[in-house]
C-alpha cells in the first residue's frame, strides 16, 4: 500500500486546519509557516482538533507517535510525517 | 465514580404530563418531585442536561418551569442514546460521569446497552439516589455551585466566537477576557484540590492531591501554588488553574500543572505558562523544567507545551506498550513521565493584555 501524495496530504490538512479554527484565510497557509505562535496561532483546542481529524482521515495517531510534537511545526512536516507513518 | 451531569427526559420524567399533549397555552408543569432533585443536585455542583422526543421549545418550557439553565439540550426523535452520547461529547464528560433518567422503560434499556458506563435511573430511582455516594460529593466549591451556569455561559461564548470572523487572540479581546494569576491562599486548597480530582486533559500528574497536602504546600516556603482566574463578558469562571513549582537555583520545577478544560481555547494554560517562564528568568534560572505523564488523556497539556516552546529531551516514542487507546488510563501501568523543558535564555515570552498578575513587578 502506498501512501498519499504529498501535495493532496498538504490541501486536506489546509481544509482540516481553517475548519478547525473556523478561519477561511488558513485555507492559504504556506507548507512552510510555523503553526504554533503568531499567524495560525495553533493551541491546545484547534491542535486537539487537527490531530483527531489527522487520526480520523489518516489513520495516525501523531500525539501517541511523536512526544514532542514536532509534526506540528509546519503543514509540511506534518504531511510529511503522515506519510511516512500512514499503513 | 461520581456523577457530574444527570441527563433528564422530559415527559412524565421532569414536567407531570406529556409536553405535545398539552395545548401550547398549558404545558405541562415541573414534576415538585423531580424538581427537588434537580435543585438539590445543582446545589451539589452536578450539572443537568435534557435528551427529550420534543421540539426544542419543549428544553425552553422545561428550563422556565424548573428555574434552571441546563448546560445542554438534546431535542429529536432519534435514539436516545445518541443524544447521551452528543451531550457526553459537547460537555466533554467520561460516560461513568453521567446518570440517565427516564419514565420509559424501553428508554431506559435502549441507552444502558447503547453507554453501558452511564448510571440508568427510573424517576422513582432518581428520588432515592439523592442520597447515594454517586451524587454526593464530599466538598462542594463555589465554582462546582456555578457549574450548570457556566456551561450555559460556555455555549454563548461557542456560538458568537463562530460567528466571530478574527483570530482567537481577536475574540479574546472582544470577549473581555481577564485572566489573574496569583499566588494561593489557603482558601483556595478546596478548590485546588476539586481540579486535581476533575483535570485529565491538562494535568501534568493524573494524581488527586489531597486538601491538607495543598494547604502545606502553600504554606511551604520551599513552593510555589499559583492560581489562575477567568472571566470575561460572558461570565465568571472563578479558579480554573493552578500550579505547584519547586525553584531551584539552576532550574524551577513545576511539580503540577492543571488546568480546568471550561478554559481551553481561551489563553490560559499558555498565559500561565509564560508568566512560569517569566518569573523563573527573572529569578536567575536557567530553565523551566514541566514532568508531565505521557498519555492519551492529556494530549491537549502536551500541545501547549510544545506551543510554548517545551521540549522533552528523550524524544522517543511514548511507550510502545501503552494500552489501548480506546480506555485510556492515566493509573494504568505503562505510562511515563517525560521531563519537558524550556531554556529561559534569550528574551522572555509577553503576556497579553488581559492578564493580570498582581504582585509581578
Amino acid at each position: 500500500v502506498t501512501g498519499p501524495e504529498a501535495p493532496e496530504v498538504v490541501g486536506v490538512l489546509r481544509e482540516i486546519l481553517a475548519q478547525a479554527t473556523g478561519r477561511e484565510e488558513l485555507r492559504a497557509t504556506s507548507d512552510e509557516a510555523p503553526l504554533f505562535g503568531a499567524g495560525v496561532g495553533l493551541d491546545s483546542l484547534t491542535g486537539v482538533m487537527l490531530l483527531r481529524e489527522v487520526h480520523r482521515r489518516f489513520g495516525v495517531d501523531v500525539a501517541a507517535e511523536d512526544l514532542n510534537l514536532d509534526a506540528l511545526a509546519t503543514l509540511g512536516t506534518l504531511a510529511a510525517f503522515i506519510e511516512a507513518h500512514a499503513r | 465514580m461520581m456523577i457530574k451531569c444527570v441527563i433528564w427526559d422530559l415527559d412524565n420524567t421532569l414536567l407531570s404530563g406529556v409536553y405535545l399533549e398539552s395545548g401550547a397555552q398549558s404545558p405541562p408543569p415541573a414534576d415538585p418531585g423531580m424538581l427537588g432533585v434537580l435543585h438539590e443536585l445543582r446545589g451539589r455542583g452536578i450539572i443537568h442536561a435534557i435528551a427529550t422526543r420534543n421540539p426544542p421549545e419543549a428544553a425552553q418550557h422545561a428550563a422556565q418551569a424548573s428555574g434552571l439553565e441546563f448546560a445542554a439540550a438534546e431535542c429529536g426523535w432519534g435514539r436516545k442514546s445518541d443524544a447521551v452520547h452528543r451531550i457526553i461529547a459537547d460537555l466533554g464528560l467520561a460516560p461513568d460521569a453521567v446518570a440517565f433518567v427516564d419514565d420509559d422503560l424501553y428508554e431506559r434499556a435502549e441507552v444502558s446497552l447503547a453507554v453501558p458506563q452511564a448510571l440508568v435511573l427510573s424517576p422513582e430511582d432518581m428520588a432515592d439516589a439523592v442520597g447515594w455516594a454517586e451524587f454526593s460529593p464530599a466538598v462542594v466549591t463555589a465554582e462546582a455551585r456555578r457549574r450548570g451556569e457556566m456551561y450555559a455561559e460556555r455555549r454563548r461564548r461557542q456560538e458568537e466566537a463562530r460567528a466571530f470572523a478574527g483570530t482567537r487572540d481577536e475574540f479574546l479581546r472582544y470577549s473581555g477576557t481577564k485572566v489573574t494569576i496569583a499566588p494561593a491562599a489557603a482558601a483556595d486548597a478546596p478548590r485546588l484540590h476539586e481540579l486535581s480530582v476533575r483535570t485529565h486533559q491538562f494535568n501534568s500528574t493524573g494524581e488527586t492531591v489531597a486538601e491538607a497536602a495543598l494547604r502545606t504546600l502553600i504554606g511551604s516556603p520551599a513552593h510555589q501554588v499559583t492560581t489562575v482566574r477567568l472571566s470575561d463578558r460572558f461570565g465568571d469562571d472563578g479558579l480554573v488553574g493552578g500550579c505547584v513549582v519547586e525553584p531551584g537555583e539552576r532550574a524551577w520545577t513545576v511539580t503540577l500543572l492543571m488546568m480546568s478544560c471550561r478554559a481551553m481555547g481561551r489563553g490560559v494554560i499558555e498565559a500561565l505558562l509564560a508568566w512560569l517562564v517569566r518569573s523563573a528568568a527573572r529569578e536567575g534560572a536557567a530553565a523551566l523544567v514541566v514532568p508531565c505523564l505521557v498519555s492519551p488523556r492529556n494530549v491537549p497539556l502536551r500541545l501547549a507545551l510544545a506551543a510554548s516552546g517545551f521540549r522533552a529531551p528523550d524524544a522517543a516514542t511514548p511507550d510502545a506498550a501503552t494500552p489501548d487507546a480506546a480506555t485510556p488510563d492515566a493509573d494504568a501501568p505503562g505510562w511515563r513521565v517525560a521531563r519537558f523543558s524550556r531554556a529561559l535564555s534569550g528574551p522572555p515570552p509577553g503576556l497579553p493584555g488581559w492578564v493580570t498578575t498582581p504582585g509581578e513587578p
